[in-house]
């Protein structure tokens, strides 16, 4: 069936540039082994089950437990994880993973393809992006260590999906296959395995000594690569109050903790028993218009906020100071990273806005500015969003209410709101492709008129998911952001930076998008 | 006395089915539900809408009543949309954690309540009343959360004497329950101390002032046995009262502590399911709480009973 495939490396398929192995000289090992890490997380846990919960705290804990097929690497590229190979047929409709030999599940069972496809067949019954497998026709297991997906039609972009990381296809043993959504078992193929979990209070994960390591790469990376287990355990405390998380790591209680509050950070960096990681790009700040009411159904009027906003003033408050500014959505150092449309950001130009306003008609009713305080970013810009609205006589009124309730309301747009704001972490990891399926339907966040897209939007985006070579697609995003960014369908303010900081004898934390325990260790 | 037991529990039940209606009717019209949690920041409109529609959050309303009230009757609280265990597990995990946290609080309080406020009574007007107030006064007016914050930072970073959060059960070490709990059991007590050392004192001087105390002391009983059996035992119905709505308030105070000290209590978790709508956790786990409530104020009925004869008359 695949006589005449075509192994293609990653990097190439994928178009993206750091998918390949990595070269460093030697093979990591363990300077030492031992010891107890107990890390601060800020947020709960609900469930452990990695396909059905798409929230930061689960995927926090369970990925340094579960693995799968494909991943991204540190600069979100997809690679290879529990698949030695990957082939594709020259029609582009058939993938066949080899998968690597001699992995066991932390029940001592050996990972099989039966277990790959009774987990794919869990994942489209009750997995969370379930949509995502929308184009497949079919998996099945060739032999048992051979498992193959056939597309219904061709999909350039099937593999960065396969590899998306925010709810992953994690790979389950086959008798698990039938566990109710949120239910999972967790019982990986990862290096560390689960020993107990307490909602609101603590996971602890003991090193599992049947991991077998990715030997086709040296180091880690991102989600997968050459992972070892240090540290004996390793224990997700959860402590949301921030000064809590300040004093547990002072003390040594915690070894490891996120999201410092920023007037703790001056004492912590004099402090020399710790040391200050900060994660950059954790998420992009979001003012999300809504186009279907009056007046942000008005582009001008659009134009007139764009075009008024100092985005350090925003983002300054927003994160207290821990922010790049950014155009668009991607990051510098992701492949498909394009500042197309930056004559649109950072104008911060209250005449040329009032310019603009007063060619919108504007007659002075009230503009809501939809937030919440349960993100202070989010409530902090939408504060100083109002003042500069309100500098060139936009009539800018705060509604806050808790995230469940305002992201609810952002759902319609009949809801009394003009302005939603958020926070988009995940999907500019993931990519291009991710990030830009907001402003698609069904559900295209900028809430078009009659939910009817707009035919431009539509196209680029077809462009994005169908043109044949990586450089269409690339230069499709480019264009699809210039145009979304033109017309105002969003408001990207700026990159946050999340701060996380360990004990100063933690060695070979480096900060990603979940805390990685593998290759972490004591000094000495 | 059985048969005051037995009437209490049942006008129990018509508060319960009250209060399940009230939960039920609240928490769904509050905008927002789990499928945004559940789903994570990031995600898109048409994952929540597929979310919603898994968890049968697209029914209508009435639908769900139903299903929730036939669960009841089977004596099925339903299952944690988020936590994916059974309301009356996860519930019950938790509930031994407040209830001995809050048991712990409660010793403090009574100790440090009513040794305060009877020694305030009986030094009435002199420097030992104008301080046992001061203090009362100022355990009343500290916030909880802020009393438990100074105590970390005091007590947990510069002095090194306890830890800063965390929570060990007693079964598993006794000591080390001692220590994750003294901190936030003392945060948690002393708001409630200040306010019945108060209450005692003005009931003891209120009691101190009868006939038969008078008439105790002409008599030339010792001042001790004066205090505590002619005083102290009458002071001690409105009293109880009061302690019974310590308790009520020690649970639901438990809320801010836990979350405080990171502790994994029924405060946090119903905390946490109201913000995230977790609609069967809420519902679930707001009834047992008042079932729990029902109880106390049972007992209180009880105490009453065993204090005052009065009561055990009326009540037969």
């Amino acid at each position: 069936m695949i006589r005449r495939a075509i192994l293609i490396t990653l990097s190439a398929l994928a178009g993206l540039t750091a998918a390949a192995p990595s070269v460093s000289a030697e093979t990591f090992k363990c300077p030492h082994v031992g010891g107890n890490f107990t890390f601060g997380q800020e947020a709960n846990i609900n469930s452990l089950d990695q396909m059905t919960s798409g929230t930061i705290s689960t995927r926090n804990i369970a990925m340094n437990m579960f693995e799968s097929l494909m991943t991204r690497d540190e600069n979100f590229n997809p690679i290879l994880e529990l698949a030695d190979s990957m082939a594709e047929t020259p029609d582009h409709l058939t993938y066949t993973f080899r998968l690597r030999q001699g992995i066991r599940f932390h029940n001592g069972k050996e990972m099989t393809s039966a277990d790959v496809v009774a987990s794919f067949d869990r994942y489209a019954r009750v997995g969370l992006y379930r949509s995502s497998l929308a184009n497949v026709d079919r998996w099945d297991a060739q032999d048992k260590y051979t498992f193959v997906i056939h597309l219904k039609k061709v999909q350039p972009t099937f593999l960065e999906i396969l590899s998306a990381f925010s709810a992953p296809i994690v790979i389950v043993p086959a008798e698990e296959k039938d566990d109710p959504p949120m239910q999972l078992k967790t019982i990986g193929t990862g290096p560390w395995q689960l020993v107990e979990s307490v909602p609101g209070g603590y996971v602890k994960m003991k090193r599992y000594e049947g991991y077998k390591p990715n030997t086709n790469f040296e180091q880690k990376t991102g989600f997968g690569g050459y992972k070892q287990a240090c540290f004996d355990t390793v224990t997700f405390r959860i402590v949301t109050e921030p000064q809590a998380r300040v004093a547990g790591l002072r003390t040594g209680e915690l070894q490891g903790v996120e999201d410092l509050p920023t007037k703790s950070l001056a004492d912590l960096k004099a402090d020399k028993n710790t040391t200050i990681i900060p994660l950059q790009n954790w998420w992009i700040q979001i003012a999300q218009p809504n186009v279907s009411v009056p007046p942000t159904d008005n582009l001008m009027f659009r134009k007139a906020v764009q075009t008024v906003l100092d985005m350090d003033e925003i983002m300054d408050a927003a994160s207290d100071g821990n922010y790049r500014l950014n155009v668009g959505f991607q990051y510098p150092n992701q492949a498909f990273y394009s500042d197309a449309g930056k004559e649109t950001y950072n104008i911060k130009d209250p005449e040329l806005a009032k310019k603009y306003l007063a060619q919108s008609g504007y007659k002075g009713e009230p503009v809501v500015l939809l937030t919440d305080k349960d993100y202070p970013a989010m409530y902090n810009s939408a504060l100083v969003m109002q003042q500069e609205m309100q500098a060139i006589g936009i009539k800018a009124e705060l509604k806050v209410v808790d995230w469940p309730t305002s992201a609810n309301m952002a759902l319609k747009p009949d809801t009394g709101w003009n302005f939603f704001y958020t926070g988009w972490g995940t999907q500019p990891a993931l990519g291009a492709l991710a990030t830009m399926q907001f402003f698609v339907q069904p559900g295209a966040v900028y809430m078009p008129k009659g939910g009817q897209d707009d035919p431009q939007v539509l196209a680029l985006w077809n462009d994005m998911n169908s043109l044949p070579t990586v450089e269409g697609r690339k230069d499709a995003f480019a264009k699809m952001q210039k145009y979304v960014l033109e017309q105002v369908y969003t408001l990207p303010l700026g990159s946050l930076t999340k701060v996380q900081a360990v004990r100063s004898n933690v060695k070979g934390y480096v900060p990603y998008r979940i805390p990685r325990m593998s290759n972490v260790w004591f000094a000495n | 006395m059985p048969g005051i037991i037995l009437r209490r529990l049942g006008s129990a039940l018509p508060i319960l089915l009250i209060v399940s209606l009230i939960t039920f009717a609240m928490i769904h019209l509050i905008p927002g539900d789990p499928a945004v949690t559940i789903a994570g920041l990031s995600a898109t409109p048409e994952q929540i809408a597929n979310i919603r529609h898994d968890l049968g959050l697209d029914q209508p309303l009435l639908t769900q009543l139903w299903r929730w009230y036939a669960g009841l009757l089977h004596g099925n609280l339903g299952r944690s949309l988020l936590l994916g265990q059974p309301v009356v597990y996860a519930t019950m995990l938790r509930l031994p954690v407040t209830l001995a946290l809050s048991a712990y609080a409660l010793v403090i309080t009574l100790l440090i309540g009513l040794v305060t406020g009877i020694a305030a009574a009986l030094r009435q007007n002199t420097w030992v009343d104008q301080v046992a107030m001061l203090l009362a006064m100022i355990g009343i007016s500290l916030p909880n959360f802020y009393l438990g914050l100074l105590m970390i930072i005091f007590f947990g970073v510069e002095l090194r004497w306890l830890p800063t959060g965390g929570y060990i059960a007693f079964t598993d070490d006794p000591l080390g329950w001692l220590a994750t709990s003294t901190m936030p059991a003392i945060s948690l007590a002393l708001l409630l101390a200040g306010l019945l050392a108060r209450i005692t004192r003005s009931t003891m001087l209120e009691v101190l002032r009868q006939d038969y105390i008078r008439t105790a002391r002409a008599k030339g009983l010792p001042r001790r046995k004066v205090v505590v059996k002619h005083a102290l035992s009458n002071a001690l119905i409105p009293i109880t009262t009061v302690i019974g709505i310590i308790v009520s308030l020690l649970i639901s105070g438990a809320v801010v502590t836990e979350t405080l000290f990171s502790i994994p209590g029924l405060g946090q978790l119903l905390t946490q399911a109201v913000l995230n709508r977790d609609y069967p956790m809420v519902q679930g786990g707001l009834l047992i709480t008042t079932a729990l409530l029902v109880l106390v104020n049972i007992g209180v009925d009880v105490c009453y009973a065993l204090l005052d004869p009065r009561v055990r008359y009326d009540g037969a």
